[in-house]
């Protein structure tokens, strides 16, 4: 406010002053007309012309002090004027005011510049701030409206950021979530061995950036009932700026996951129905045979062969169903090692013997020497080989031969046959014959059996990068066959390939082939 | 409360068979005592682990779906060495009972054996019980 005043009141001096000049001017001006000038003109009307030159002087003074006076008493509004367009982005190149050769005011306009300067820096932080804020805003507004859970964890793994629908899940608020590790916020269990963990070890060891998903991990919520799956998406970067180092996002499958649980459980308690009394079954059969030994007629011991070999039967049809189940609903992992085949064939051979043996049936096997190890899952293949052998048992009709043979084909594959000589497969069936629960209707009426057995080899031996395949002749019998890969070309297929779909366990290695993938 | 079943001919083992269907254990009771087994059967989950833990078995037979405590809680709870230290027995799970693959590869990799119930025979038990040792 005193510069103000002392603003006033220097304008109103220098006001004063000019006005003082112009009218001395016009006095003056009209003294030196009257004085000197007016005598030495010889005009007709002396009066008219001193008016005239008076007028003259008059305007040319009040053009000239105008001039004068706006230039000198605007300069302090100039001087302001022109610190704001100093710090106006657009006109940057204006060079800053200078106060000193101010001829009044300096402290007014000293002060407003400051203030100008002042205002300047306030508006420009707030302008940055507001950015800043913006930006901010617009990712958490991004993150949380996002339905599914997400987190942002630094180089320690704890939470730096983690959105509404992750804290709604796990039931926590951001205060007591923020700055907490992760591992104390979500107890995820994972499926096997490949875990959050072993991934993040290994993208921190030698990965700048690296992304990794994971199928149906459990979430343990203690507050809620029942089991929640997520599949989860993780990325890693490791120069993150802002010391994000990892971000997590949750898919919830719960409800997908569990009604395929649901489905397995259904088929899987039902089976548990049926080997209970199976398994009671087998074992007084088994009393049955060991007290009766020695003690039965040739028909009875036959009669009693032909019961152990039916529940058998049983027993082997309630594990395919189960395993066709387990394929329908993804969940039939299979874990290949290296295996020699001939033991392998030979307990699948000896398992089914006394099922072709009360049938008459004498089962040959035939296993080239020098075959080479082969990459199997030795359960999945003997079930391969045993519904096979049932399978040729079923269409033998009157042969009593099943011929067995494993050699190397020329492809350096080992191919394993099962050959019957019974009715064969009409060639209008050859092509169906894989496909799920078909069977020959001609053969429908004559022999029991779903079909499924066929459906589930082909699974088995295609997961295997195998390959199955049948020849027949109708009444001449059939040959079905399957190959498999020799252990050293799979597992340098296997190491060439993306290690995704690799995983090492204390066992050996589980491939996540098309079986699990569907 | 369970039972115990000695051997005419005993080996001098003992075999701890946790299982609630009462005629299967009684199958595997004959076959394993003709075989020299000494057996303790017991069909509740809770008095099973108490047994396990006085340590006094050679083998024990698990089955997955037994009252009170499920066999899974069992094989974690006598693989838990704060709660029991040095348990020297073998433990087969004997189960018809179906898991998912990664569930039953965990209890696999808990367990010395596996076995589903309905594909091996009493006297097939007790082959299998003969090479593990």
């Amino acid at each position: 406010m005193d510069h103000l005043q002392k603003f006033v009141a220097q304008l109103q001096n220098r006001v004063a002053i000019l006005l003082m000049i112009n009218s001395l001017t016009i006095i003056g001006g009209y003294w030196l007309i009257a004085a000197y000038v007016g005598p030495n003109l010889h005009f007709k009307n002396q009066q008219i012309a001193t008016a005239i030159i008076l007028v003259f002087i008059a305007f040319l003074s009040i053009i000239l002090l105008a001039w004068f006076a706006s230039t000198y008493l605007t300069k302090p509004v100039r001087l302001i004027w022109q610190a704001v367009l100093h710090i106006s982005p657009s006109t940057a190149n204006y060079p800053a005011p200078d106060t000193k050769h101010v001829g009044f005011g300096q402290e007014l306009v000293t002060a407003l510049i400051t203030h100008v300067y002042q205002m300047a820096s306030v508006v420009d932080e707030v302008e940055r701030t507001a950015k800043t804020r913006k930006h901010d805003l617009r990712s958490d507004f991004v993150a949380n409206s996002l339905p599914m859970p997400v987190a942002v964890l630094d180089k320690d793994t704890n939470v730096l950021f983690a959105n509404d629908a992750l804290l709604q899940t796990v039931g926590r608020t951001a205060q007591d979530t923020f700055g907490q590790n992760v591992y104390l916020i979500l107890d995820l269990l994972f499926s096997n061995e490949d875990t959050f963990d072993t991934w993040l070890d290994d993208a921190r060891r030698d990965k700048v950036t690296d992304t990794k998903t994971w199928e149906r991990v459990r979430l343990n919520l203690p507050e809620q009932n029942g089991t929640h799956y997520y599949d989860l998406v993780a990325y890693y970067n490791k120069n993150n700026p802002d010391g994000f180092e990892i971000m997590m996002v949750l898919f919830d499958r719960t409800r997908q996951y569990s009604q395929d649980e649901q489905a397995m459980s259904f088929v899987a308690l039902a089976v548990h129905e049926l080997r209970t009394p199976l398994t009671l079954l087998r074992g007084y059969i088994d009393v049955f045979e060991e007290e009766l030994e020695g003690k039965l007629d040739e028909e009875m011991t036959g009669f009693m062969h032909k019961m152990k070999a039916a529940a058998q039967q049983l027993a082997a049809f309630t594990t395919n169903v189960l395993n066709v189940a387990r394929f329908e609903n993804d969940q039939l992992v299979l874990k290949l090692h290296e295996e020699k085949l001939e033991p392998l064939l030979l307990m699948a051979v000896n398992n089914m013997r006394l099922r072709a043996n009360v049938r008459g049936i004498k089962l040959t096997l035939n296993v080239d020497p020098g075959l080479p190890t082969v990459g199997a899952d030795t359960v999945s293949v003997s079930e391969v080989v045993n519904n096979l052998i049932d399978n040729a048992i079923k269409y033998s009709k009157d042969s009593k031969e099943i011929i067995i043979h494993s050699y190397l084909t020329k492809d350096g594959l080992v191919e394993t046959t099962v050959q019957d000589f019974g009715a064969g497969i009409p060639e209008t069936a050859m092509s169906n014959l894989f496909n799920k629960f078909y069977r020959d209707y001609h053969n429908r009426s004559q022999v029991g059996g779903t079909g499924m057995g066929l459906f589930l080899s082909k699974a088995i031996i295609d997961a295997h990068d195998g390959n199955i395949w049948v020849r027949s002749k109708e009444g001449q019998g059939s040959t079905f066959g399957f190959t498999l890969k020799p252990y050293a070309q799979l597992a340098d297929e296997i190491k060439k390939g993306d290690n995704a779909d690799v995983t090492r366990t204390a066992h050996g290695w589980i491939k996540n082939h098309s079986l699990y993938r569907r | 409360m369970s039972q115990v079943y000695t051997s005419p001919t005993p080996i001098g083992k003992k075999v701890l068979c946790i299982e609630d269907e009462h005629f299967i254990s009684e199958l595997y009771v004959r076959a394993l005592t003709k075989a020299g087994y000494e057996v303790t059967v017991e069909v509740d989950g809770q008095r099973a682990l108490d047994l396990a833990k006085t340590d006094a078995f050679d083998v024990i037979l698990l089955d997955l779906m037994v009252p009170t405590i499920t066999g899974t809680e069992i094989l974690r709870r006598m693989r838990d060495t704060s709660e029991t230290p040095h348990l020297h027995a073998k433990v087969i799970i004997t189960t018809n009972l179906e898991q998912r693959d990664d569930i039953r590869a965990n209890i696999e990799s808990q367990a010395d054996g596996y076995l589903v119930k309905a594909e091996i025979t009493p006297r097939e038990l007790v082959d299998f019980l003969s090479t593990i040792k």
